[in-house]
């Protein structure tokens, strides 16, 4: 054989080996690839399926707040008025006035609503809230006691004339009538002593208000009778002759 | 003569250029497989990321009640303050 015959074929055997290393590594990258990208497609699969509710899910959301906030504004408008009402939203969200006038049509600047809306807490004061705004920090204790509101209320709201904090809210109702431990009027000690009772100067007021009731005529057959008591108030010349 | 020639080249520029060829396929392909690695991590860190996607029901329903709540609290505002 020919030695350049020979060269050639031993080329050719190289270019077939170098043929058959690299392809031979193609095809364990791809069949690598292959498998990656099963995985890729697993994973993909499972984030299409959790996020297929998110657009009807957040749709719902917004329609929701939408809602809310629409009413919320709307009762704004009502309660504080066209001007006021988008300079609340204004002093406590930046921006959200400019927003609210807006959405209803209106454009120009929004009112600027001080630290204290006036109106506001003429309203809270008008409701017997002795309203806090203003009056201090937002540190501190919650001015409310959720579990004893009502002893928080009282120490918010000071009554001079109420009961003390632990105290009964309201004294007992008298007892009345003749088991009555203490009979306005009665005959305290013996007969001898002049019943109690307030002295009325018929001469200076009006004669009904010291008239006393009567007790009422005894109906024939009557099974019960009222009784009464001498409340002294005395006498006065004639009464026993029209009693006569 | 031209058999030595044909052969020569073979060898010097054929086997060389079939080589550099076939190692630019295997490279480009290695690089494949290696982005095909990261895309799965990343796949499947999304995919782990996407789990409390199932409590926007709860968030929806909370929505619901709060702005029922707030309805509710409107309507007794409505009627114990003073409109404007």
């Amino acid at each position: 054989m020919d030695a350049a015959a020979v060269v050639t074929v031993l080329a050719v055997v190289l270019i077939i080996l170098a043929l058959v290393v690299f392809l031979v590594g193609v095809i364990l990258e791809l069949r690598k690839i292959t498998a990656g990208l099963d995985v890729v497609i697993g994973a993909v699969g499972e984030i299409l399926r959790k996020t297929e509710p998110v657009n009807e899910v957040v749709h719902a959301i917004n329609a929701d707040l939408g809602a809310g906030t629409e009413l919320l504004e709307g009762l704004l408008l009502k309660k504080a008025g066209p001007e006021d009402g988008p300079g609340l939203v204004e002093s406590v969200f930046p921006g959200g006035g400019t927003a609210m006038l807006e959405r209803e049509g209106r454009s120009g600047p929004v009112k600027n609503i001080d630290v204290v809306y006036t109106r506001g807490a003429v309203q809270l004061v008008r409701l017997g809230r002795e309203s806090p705004l203003g009056a201090g920090g937002e540190a501190g204790p919650a001015l409310r006691d959720a579990e004893y509101s009502s002893t928080a209320a009282r120490s918010l709201y000071s009554n001079p004339t109420g009961p003390e904090a632990g105290a009964r809210s309201r004294p007992g109702s008298p007892t009345i009538g003749s088991g009555a431990p203490a009979v306005f009027g009665s005959v305290t000690g013996g007969a001898d002593e002049p019943p109690t009772g307030p002295t009325v100067d018929l001469d200076a007021g009006d004669a009904a208000d010291a008239t006393v009731d009567q007790p009422p005529a005894a109906k024939p057959g009557a099974k019960d009778e009222v009784e009464t008591k001498d409340i002294g108030l005395g006498s006065r010349p004639g009464d026993e002759q029209a009693a006569e | 003569m031209l058999g030595w020639i044909g052969a020569i080249v073979l060898l010097v520029v054929v086997v060389p250029v079939v080589v550099v060829l076939l190692k630019g396929v295997l490279d480009a392909a290695r690089r494949v497989s290696a982005a095909v690695e990261q895309v799965e991590a990343a796949a499947k860190a999304a995919s782990a990321d996407l789990d409390a996607v199932e409590l926007l029901g709860t968030t929806r329903t909370q929505v619901n009640q709060t702005v029922g709540v707030v309805a509710n609290y409107g309507g007794s505002l409505d009627t114990i303050l003073d409109d404007a």
